[in-house]
């Protein structure tokens, strides 16, 4: 009897504590071999030799940085005030109109490249117009633009729209009470207490402009200083065999993991989670 | 669910499966005339299929060293299946197999309103080329190059060119494929890809002597798993037989 007991408290043991530890220091080793193999590649490069090279980077780094900047103002502009109304205001049909708006998160980058040249394209539906008046969008920085907002900006208006549908109504109907108008009640109450869930989908908004690849090779093209992010320079630089494609993709990981572990730190203590699974 | 995707599996890969297939890396310009290929092979060489995959030749060389799965290499130039030999990640030497020529492209409706090389070096003409390290182009800027040394050429012609670069694609097939679409003003593309796209371009005279001739080349990566069947692959595409399927696509025999 008491080694029965004893036999399921090892069992036990054994699934709530080794058995998980064992799984997630494979999957540690999984997700941190292949990233310690790029740093440590990019360490080894040491200083440039190709200037010219270096001069990409840099470019791509900052074209990625203004173009991510943009998309985000953009996608907070535009998604805002979507995820406002799909929060407090659903209109009829929301149900398909949130499915529309989450689309780009589960397209592939190609189909959305493709689907931006059919409407933006010189033969498009607006870009047509557009290019008869002397403005052709494809090859353009603006395509940047646009392709990182479309793929970025549903990660931002997922969050935001959970985020204002946590904040309770009673907090919102006191500070109306209290003589608050609308707008007043919007800025003072609603939003701060949402800001958390904002601040995730910001994050998670940058991180996919950031990576974004594949609907901009297809639908902004590739070139330096103008539409090359640093996602298309690993890429070109990958088929030159060149140190920068190493250089770049490290530029890219460190990124992507000080904003992240900035995020978590700074949100440390915070009570509201993340609101991006609503 | 799990039973369903094994069927698929099944399906996929069951069907009548040659007893050795070849994975053959391909350059983006060998598309239609290697798919026309493996059928020819297919029916003389029985128990041997091919699969490929079609991209910059620089992309797929990159590939080779970084020990992808691939029996033979097929380059829209020699440059990068040497590169390979001499890094020993080949099984004997490259094999040149076929020849191209370069052509000048537009859209159908000819937007910019091009009637001559010349007219690339106009301000505001939305050229199209590869990454420049793709076979096409590196032959793009030989002929542009050649353009500038023709007398009567303006100072600074290939300059005026390279300024008119609005975007390097991926590979030689993605050029074609955006000049089709009317994204772009012109490109300078393969002359067997110009003609592949039929009426949807127009082709703008290029005068041979500017011209540049591209040579292809196959070698057997290293990695071959079958090195015997890949280097009768590349001793088929390169003699008769394998002249006879290329030439209809416009390919000439090796330079």
């Amino acid at each position: 009897m008491t080694t029965l007991v004893f036999a399921r408290d090892r069992r036990d043991s054994l699934l709530a504590g080794a058995l998980p530890r064992f799984v997630a220091a494979g999957w540690v080793l999984f997700l941190g071999l292949p990233i310690a193999a790029l740093l440590v590649r990019a360490a080894t490069v040491g200083r440039f030799d190709d200037a010219a090279a270096g001069r990409a980077v840099l470019d791509a780094l900052v074209l990625s940085l203004v173009t991510t900047a943009i998309s985000l103002g953009l996608a907070v502009l535009f998604g805002l005030p979507v995820a406002w109304l799909l929060a407090r205001r659903p209109p009829r049909g929301a149900v398909l109109l949130e499915t529309l708006i989450d689309l780009p998160i589960v397209l592939p980058p190609s189909v959305a490249g493709l689907a931006l040249l059919l409407v933006f394209g010189r033969q498009g539906v607006l870009g047509g117009p557009l290019a008869a008046m002397g403005f052709s969008i494809p090859f353009s920085t603006i395509a940047v633009i646009i392709a990182q907002t479309f793929v970025a900006a549903p990660f931002f208006i997922r969050a935001a729209r959970a985020g204002l549908r946590s904040v309770h109504r009673d907090l919102e109907d006191a500070a109306r009470v209290d003589g608050g108008g609308e707008v007043a009640v919007a800025l003072s109450v609603t939003l701060p207490l949402a800001a958390p869930a904002l601040a995730a989908g910001l994050v998670m908004a940058w991180a996919r402009a950031l990576g974004e690849f594949g609907a901009t090779i297809m639908f902004a093209g590739n070139l330096e200083g103008r539409t090359q992010t640093l996602p298309l320079l690993v890429y070109s630089e990958f088929q030159a065999s060149s140190d920068a494609a190493v250089v770049a993709a490290s530029i890219l990981v460190v990124a992507a993991f000080g904003v992240l572990l900035g995020v978590r730190l700074a949100r440390r203590g915070s009570v509201t989670e993340l609101g991006g699974a609503g | 669910m799990l039973v369903a995707a094994s069927a698929l599996l099944a399906a996929g890969c069951g069907h009548a499966a040659p007893p050795t297939t070849l994975t053959v890396l391909a350059a983006a310009s060998l598309r239609d005339a290697f798919r026309a290929a493996a059928t020819a092979y297919a029916s003389t060489h029985p128990g041997i299929g091919l699969t490929f995959s079609f991209d910059a030749s620089s992309a797929l060389r990159a590939q080779v060293e970084q020990g992808a799965p691939a029996d033979v290499f097929a380059s829209a130039d020699v440059a990068n299946p040497d590169q390979l030999v001499s890094a020993g990640r080949t099984i004997g030497p490259a094999t040149p197999f076929a020849g191209n020529r370069l052509a000048l492209i537009v859209p159908a409706a000819n937007p910019a309103g091009i009637a001559a090389p010349a007219d690339l070096a106009r301000p505001g003409v939305a050229l199209l080329t590869a990454s420049a390290n793709v076979p096409i182009a590196i032959y793009a800027m030989r002929v542009i190059a050649n353009l500038a040394a023709e007398p009567g050429a303006p100072a600074g012609f290939a300059a005026a060119v390279e300024r008119n670069i609005v975007s390097r694609e991926d590979n030689a097939a993605a050029v074609v494929a955006k000049v089709v679409l009317g994204e772009a003003d012109a490109a300078f593309v393969y002359a067997t890809d110009a003609r592949a796209a039929g009426a949807a371009v127009r082709s703008i005279p290029l005068p041979d002597r500017v011209n540049v001739t591209a040579a292809y080349a196959a070698v057997v990566a290293r990695q071959a798993h079958d090195p015997a069947a890949a280097a009768a692959f590349v001793a088929w595409l390169a003699g008769a037989d394998g002249r006879s399927v290329l030439a209809p696509f416009g390919f000439a025999p090796p330079p």
